[in-house]
């Protein structure tokens, strides 16, 4: 049944025999997932590493070569997880587990190789303050790297969406989780610092220590230290802290907070700004307009003058309604006010006081009042007579009922004309 | 790129509104100048309006490409 059974008494060579044994264990089993103790750790100055790998009752070799990322500072009695193919070596007739991929197994262990990067990092000053970059005051574009199927992806888009919607936004789908999740992570940061973005949001949601672990990686913190795009880490929940926290650029408690931090101002934000200016444009315009009707009911007094005001008062506080009504009132407005402002001008030209005073009458004033057409004048009474050519001050000697009824209320106070000095 | 946006972008219009209002709260100007800038005020901001009421969120996606990271 073996391949190698002698069929007569015919030896091999010692190559021979590896070269099956080494088919046999490299092709028979192949990709395996060790759980186990490290022992006997070493860096070689090559860079790359040697152990043995063992529990209460056995051992096995393993070398991680220097071009696998290790995400972690691996020592004697650590708990890990190694993921690998098994290989024989047969300078020296070992057999051994080629390490593609390794990190700490128990709950201590995470903590410990969460403590030494951390250190680790802390010394290299990446987590100093003159590092981080600040968030835009209002971004424009921001990149997001989440699992495709997770909840957070989905948070983060209907947050923004309901709180500004004209953001450009930028998905790279990335593995957070898992094997080659932080190689992935690292890389869609350098994709999507890129890109030229106003920010990225890296994050996920909710897991166990070991779930979230990617994020506890030298090589997610490096990518997120040499991004020059502001980065936003949004790892788990509220008491979830990574690595990638420290070194990023701002932490979000949850992606829905991140969400929220790269949306600083909302669409409701700016329709609100937005009516303010309208009713303060509206505004400026009306106060300037009630000034002019102001000036036109100094120059003049009487029912004729007073009806145009009216007329004028109720078109303002339709105004008024329709200001307080949407922005589309606000527009027919517009017109309102423009409609008003050539009825008022005509007026203004036709109320003129010079305007009667060249056909020959006179503004009678007391006491720098003019005085209108049920102004009572008493006998004793000083009165200023304006005319169009000379203004003179005169004294009522005596008054008597008009001698002349007018027309209508047409009517400018050319009572005056009855008194001499 | 919004199918909606003519030459001027919201920004553009945000930032002439702003000026529009500015000019006319110095009130140093005519009563006709001021109304016609009070017009364009208002189309300016109704625009607006209806550009963000109408705003929807569009994502882009970026497939993870073959990569040739040096590390």
């Amino acid at each position: 049944m073996s391949i190698f059974v002698p069929m007569q008494d015919q030896a091999v060579s010692v190559s021979e025999l590896t070269y099956v044994i080494k088919g046999l264990l490299e092709e028979g089993i192949g990709d395996v997932l060790v759980s186990g103790e490290i022992s006997n750790f070493k860096q070689h100055s090559s860079g790359h590493r040697y152990f043995t790998l063992k529990d209460a009752d056995a051992q096995i070799g393993a070398v991680m070569w220097r071009t696998r990322s290790l995400t972690f500072r691996p020592e004697d009695g650590m708990r890990v997880l190694v993921r690998g193919r098994l290989s024989v070596y047969p300078p020296q007739g070992k057999y051994q587990i080629d390490v593609s991929a390794m990190r700490p197994e128990g709950v201590g262990d995470l903590h410990r190789a969460f403590e030494q990067l951390r250190e680790a990092l802390r010394a290299r000053g990446l987590f100093d303050a003159d590092r981080k970059v600040a968030i835009p005051r209002r971004p424009r574009s921001v990149g997001i790297a989440t699992s495709q199927t997770g909840a957070a992806l989905q948070d983060m888009l209907s947050t923004i969406n309901r709180r500004y919607p004209l953001l450009d936004v930028v998905f790279r789908p990335t593995l957070v989780q898992g094997d080659g999740a932080a190689d992935d992570i690292a890389k869609a940061i350098i994709e999507l610092d890129a890109a030229k973005l106003d920010v990225i949001i890296i994050g996920r949601g909710g897991g166990s220590l070991e779930d979230l672990w990617s994020f506890n990686t030298e090589v997610v913190a490096m990518a997120i230290a040499n991004a020059r795009t502001p980065i936003i880490s949004a790892v788990g929940h509220e008491t979830d802290v990574t690595i990638s926290d420290f070194v990023a650029d701002v932490r979000a408690e949850t992606p829905t907070a991140a969400a929220v931090l790269v949306t600083p101002i909302t669409v409701d934000d700016l329709l609100e700004a937005l009516d303010e200016r309208m009713l303060g444009m509206t505004s400026i315009v009306r106060t300037r307009i009630d000034d002019m009707l102001e000036t036109a009911e100094s120059f003049v007094d009487g029912r004729a003058a007073r009806r145009v005001t009216e007329r004028i008062h109720l078109r303002q506080q339709r105004v008024d309604e329709l200001v307080s009504r949407t922005s589309r009132g606000i527009q027919q407005h517009t017109n309102r006010m423009r409609q008003h402002v050539e009825h008022m001008t005509q007026y203004l030209t036709s109320l003129h006081p010079l305007a009667p005073l060249r056909r020959g009458y006179a503004v009678v004033e007391r006491n720098g009042v003019v005085l209108g057409p049920s102004g009572r004048v008493q006998t004793g009474d000083t009165l200023v007579v304006q005319r169009f050519s000379e203004s003179s001050t005169v004294e009522v000697r005596t008054t008597t009922p008009p001698t002349i009824l007018p027309p209508t209320s047409e009517h400018h106070g050319n009572e005056g004309e009855n008194s001499n000095t | 790129m919004a199918t909606k946006a003519k030459t001027q972008t919201l920004e553009d219009k945000l930032k002439r509104l702003e000026e529009v209002a500015a000019l006319l709260d110095r009130g140093d100007a005519s009563i006709d100048e001021q109304l016609a800038m009070y017009e364009e005020g208002m189309r300016l901001a109704q625009e607006c309006r209806t550009y963000l009421e109408e705003a929807e969120l569009k994502v882009r996606r970026l497939s993870g490409e073959p990569d040739e990271s040096d590390d």
